[in-house]
């Protein structure tokens, strides 16, 4: 379905406007906060007679923990979260993880796709000289990674370095998943480190770091700079993979249901509107203005239309890119399960228990707000998972 | 308590602050306004038990991801699940203090630590809350006085009798002094 402006939609189709209804949501400035800044500009939130406040947050731990004590109702995060916390990564180890129940819930998945692998000159042209062909294809073999450290082995150099932007997070597995799939062990062929979202494409040009898995725009910021170059999408590594989740305090959501699931068909409108290519210049003033004021709009535009600039001076082309239609909102619990097993195929995790993915994806959630958007509260099919390879 | 401990604060003032009562209780303190990109490698310099941090700063992922990504590194835990009590985690989410304790250490030891930086924070937070409400009061001040001017320069009225009729003014329509103030000089400023 198509959505028209907001303006001419008819009223809002719920039945009741909850009597307290001011949320809290946190968001990290990203491009994929898009869908939460255009249904807070556009008022789809006020539609549905909900009162939300939406605060940035710098630190995607920060977000967990405001969440998880009731100092924000959900927020933005990153998809394999939910299930770290869960598990009490990151967490000293006392047991209390899964007492009572997980802390979060996902209630709908906010964007796919949208981040970049990007490589410094110096180690796209290591590449190059190691494998000429294989160098050259997009995406990029992580095979051709695989010849370039072999070389620089031989040389007696140091591995390179690559910075993710959180270790619970799709870059670092998706990142891994790559590297593993091209015979490089993510864990001694290259050193993994963590630098923040708006420093990836700094560390880049200033040589501290020789590639990074990031979302937009911190991927074109660097073809920008000059710096890097752009050889591959997390989308070539998984197809439809989740990115961001909306996830809501588990507690908040037994409480008032009914206020969740108009929160959620707010996302589905907002993701609706955000997939009608005529809205791209509205929606990258929204993220512009409420989130990345100091990032040029073209980057934002490319970004936000499947388009990237994938070395300097080159022009634009279609990627699969950030996807927000309804299909893509709904939050598959398979999705958490993949997570999981990469956590424990990673070491970070022993073990999980089989219902964990089925107890914080909430697609039930998803479908009773369906129908508020205007849409068939139909589960779409699920699409493939990348294979469980071994490391 | 006889314990390392690094702080990560971009606010030097309050970073003194916090450092002056740990130090006071017998702690190392290795203060910093962190590099991001170097931050592992000065966690492991400080050699710290526990590292103590702004809640919403924007290297806590990268302290989280330690124990993840660098298995021969210092393994930082974010210590909130370990108070079994609920107020002492509510003190430290108003207050905006995260903790992490190396893996290894007796988590219980850095509950002092904690309640220290608390304190600390939630001072600082007190006096700038106190610096803000006076800024506030001085602007408001000032702007009664303009509208004063404004009325003894229009109305021809004495000091005395432009301040009665703001006071009147702000008592008939409920609003505050200030607010009227503001108006009357917003009025002055259009064209007759």
């Amino acid at each position: 379905m198509t959505l028209a402006d907001p303006q001419t939609l008819e009223p809002a189709r719920t039945a009741r406007i909850p009597a307290n209804a001011a949320i809290t949501l946190g968001f990290v400035p990203l491009t994929d906060a898009a869908p939460l800044l255009v249904a807070d500009a556009l008022g789809l939130f006020a539609r549905h007679g909900l009162r939300v406040g939406l605060s940035r947050m710098q630190a995607w731990s920060a977000m967990r923990d405001r969440i998880a004590f009731g100092a924000l109702d959900g927020g933005q995060m990153l998809s394999p979260m939910p299930i770290a916390a869960s598990l009490g990564l990151a967490q000293a180890p006392t047991g209390r993880a899964m007492a009572g129940g997980p802390p979060l819930a996902v209630v709908a998945t906010l964007a796919r796709h949208g981040n970049t692998i990007t490589l410094s000159d110096a180690l796209m042209n290591e590449m190059t000289s190691a494998a000429p062909h294989l160098a050259a294809i997009r995406p990029l073999p992580a095979a051709a990674l695989a010849l370039a450290l072999a070389a620089r082995r031989t040389a007696g150099r140091t591995p390179p370095t690559l910075a993710v932007v959180y270790a619970y997070s799709s870059h670092t597995y998706l990142l891994r998943h790559w590297l593993a799939a091209g015979g490089i062990n993510p864990e001694r062929d290259v050193r993994l480190v963590v630098v923040p979202p708006p420093k990836v494409a700094e560390e880049l040009a200033n040589g501290r770091i020789d590639g990074f898995c990031a979302g937009e725009p911190w991927g074109s910021r660097a073809v920008d700079l000059r710096c890097g170059r752009i050889a591959l999408t997390t989308a070539d590594i998984w197809r439809d993979h989740p990115e961001k989740v909306l996830a809501v305090s588990a507690a908040r959501l037994a409480q008032d249901p009914a206020e969740i699931e108009m929160l959620v068909a707010s996302i589905i409108e907002a993701g609706i509107w955000l997939s009608e290519p005529g809205h791209l210049e509205d929606a990258t003033r929204i993220v512009h203005d409420h989130a990345l004021p100091d990032v040029p709009r073209e980057i934002i535009a490319l970004a936000l239309s499947r388009r990237l600039v994938m070395a300097p001076d080159e022009a634009p082309t279609a990627v699969p890119g950030l996807q927000f239609h309804p299909d893509a909102t709904y939050p598959h619990p398979e999705h958490g399960a993949w997570w999981a097993r990469q956590m424990q195929r990673w070491g970070q995790v022993d073990t999980f228990p089989a219902n964990l993915a089925a107890a914080i994806w909430r697609p039930d959630i998803w479908q009773r707000a369906a129908p508020l958007a205007g849409i068939a509260p139909v589960p779409p099919a699920l699409p493939a998972l990348p294979g469980d390879l071994t490391p | 308590m006889n314990l390392r401990v690094l702080l990560i604060d971009d606010n030097a003032e309050r970073a003194a602050a916090v450092t002056a009562g740990l130090t006071a209780d017998g702690c190392t303190v290795a203060a910093l306004i962190p590099d991001h990109a170097d931050l592992v490698a000065q966690v492991r310099a400080a050699r710290a038990d526990v590292i103590v941090c702004d809640l919403d700063h924007a290297s806590r992922d990268a302290i989280e991801s330690m124990r993840a990504l660098n298995r021969d590194e210092p393994r930082p835990v974010v210590m909130f699940v370990d108070h079994a009590d609920p107020a002492s985690i509510a003190a430290a989410m108003e207050a905006g203090v995260a903790a992490y304790v190396i893996e290894g250490l007796q988590p219980g030891r850095v509950r002092a630590v904690i309640d220290v930086a608390v304190a600390r924070f939630r001072a600082y937070q007190a006096l700038r809350a106190e610096l803000a409400e006076a800024r506030k009061a001085l602007s408001e001040r000032k702007l009664i006085e303009r509208a004063k001017g404004v009325l003894m320069q229009t109305r021809r009225m004495s000091e005395e009798e432009a301040y009665r009729a703001l006071r009147r003014l702000a008592m008939d329509q409920g609003r505050r002094l200030a607010d009227v103030a503001d108006s009357v000089i917003a009025l002055a400023g259009l064209p007759l």
